[in-house]
């Protein structure tokens, strides 16, 4: 495959993609700067590896991977990853709190207050969310993009939605109070 | 089932990833355990407020255009795109040749057969051929890549005397994946880009001179679909390597 091929190839199945890589690294990276940074440096490593892309991959969670390791490669040379150690025994304090999740979410939950809440979540979990819930992707890919088996995939997205499901609703007694 | 197993299923289950038989398993406790489908409700709940799609950071214009300018060959105009189709490269000429030939020995068939009414409707047929095959050919299938209807059509304002309507299929299996500047039967015309599966499908549409809306009209080409309509004033072209049946799913869509 010649050049010609593979910029035509590339501009038909990843380049449409762009707003996904970047919905995915604004999750992950969680400002624009940082973001914007990721998936540039994202499409350039996609261009680079796409001469390897076989046929009948799915695009999608090929270049979702890509951003997902360019994001965690910046951040654990930042150190930044570090910071969110805390937020995880937070979240698992949480789950352990109650077996069951309020099946009453406030109704008035604003945009920024979801995004609050997703954004309270380890990472493991967070990446999972967005994939699953803001991506529409399938446990299979899921599972392709984060590189942890699809049992994984289940578990984390289980734990994740019980801790969002909690969030949100203890949000809506401070609302109240 | 007990509680805890349920407790396991109940996400895949809400995902719809069980197979079959554990996910009338889960059904059947769900029907028994109002603390179990309490949590079912939970998840419901919450993806009532997941589902909002402003929850989703959109690409900032900027670096969606520094991207296009990088990734993709720079823009050529209309005119240039015209003339590129009559010089080929040479090794497209024993091809040229052969489809040449093929098409004669068609259009000799056809014509015993009295199939060949609409002279003129046949020779735009080969056009519309043409102009997909070439798409798929070049490094231009896209000036505007985005599946985003909300960009896509702003995209063609200004650049065309006319207002192309673009509509996103991809529940439907037919994903909008962007549009370009084309130009056929003597005109500027919209080329709205989808894909369906592995296979891209191009939609050519300018401003029609019949007036009413046309029953779609189905053709094949050396392996390529087309079907074509009139409505709301507009010509319309659906081309692909798709078969048959899925490009008239998709008309279907484009003509509710």
């Amino acid at each position: 495959m010649n050049d010609e091929h593979i910029r035509a190839r590339f501009e038909i199945l990843i380049l449409p993609l762009m707003n996904d890589a970047y919905n995915l690294a604004r999750w992950l990276m969680r400002n624009p700067q940082d973001a914007e940074d990721m998936v540039q440096e994202s499409y350039l490593r996609a261009f680079k590896f796409f001469g390897s892309f076989r046929e009948g991959t799915n695009a999608r969670a090929w270049l979702l991977r890509i951003v997902r390791n360019t994001c965690y490669t910046a951040l654990a040379g930042a150190e930044l990853k570090g910071r969110e150690v805390p937020l995880e025994e937070e979240a698992n304090e949480i789950q352990d709190a109650s077996p069951l999740p309020p099946a009453i979410l406030t109704r008035k939950a604003t945009i920024e207050t979801v995004r609050a809440a997703i954004a309270k979540l380890d990472t493991d979990f967070r990446e999972a969310i967005v994939l699953r819930e803001l991506e529409g992707l399938s446990y299979k890919e899921i599972s392709e993009v984060t590189d942890v088996p699809i049992g994984t995939v289940m578990s984390r997205l289980s734990r994740a939605r019980d801790q969002l499901a909690l969030i949100l609703s203890d949000r809506k007694k401070n609302d109240q109070l | 089932m007990n509680c805890q197993e349920c407790r396991d299923y109940i996400d895949p289950y809400f995902d719809s990833e069980l197979d079959t038989g554990d996910a009338i398993c889960v059904g059947q406790h769900l029907r028994d355990c109002p603390e179990c489908r309490e949590r079912l409700q939970s998840r419901e709940a919450l993806r009532g407020l997941l589902g909002r799609p402003e929850l989703r950071f959109e690409i900032p214009e900027t670096l969606r255009e520094r991207l296009v300018s990088r990734f993709r060959p720079p823009a050529i105009s209309l005119r240039e795109r015209f003339l590129r189709k009559y010089t080929a490269p040479r090794i497209f000429v024993p091809l040229a040749l052969a489809a040449g030939i093929t098409l004669l020995f068609g259009l000799v068939f056809l014509n015993k057969n009295g199939l060949f009414e609409h002279p003129n409707a046949s020779s735009l047929v080969d056009e519309v051929v043409a102009d997909h095959v070439r798409s798929m050919l070049a490094t231009h299938l896209l000036d505007v890549p985005s599946t985003d209807q909300h960009t896509v059509k702003p995209w063609f304002d200004g650049k065309l005397k006319f207002a192309p309507p673009v509509q996103d299929f991809a529940d439907r299996g037919f994903r909008l994946i962007g549009g370009r500047l084309d130009y056929l039967n003597g005109q500027e015309v919209a080329a709205v880009v989808y894909q369906k599966n592995k296979h891209i499908i191009n939609l050519f549409l300018w401003p029609s001179e019949s007036k009413g809306d046309g029953l779609p009209r189905s053709f094949s080409r050396n392996g390529y679909n087309i079907v074509h309509w009139n409505r709301d004033g507009f010509d319309w072209w659906a081309v692909s390597d798709v078969n048959a049946a899925d490009l008239q799913t998709f008309a279907g869509l484009e003509r509710p």
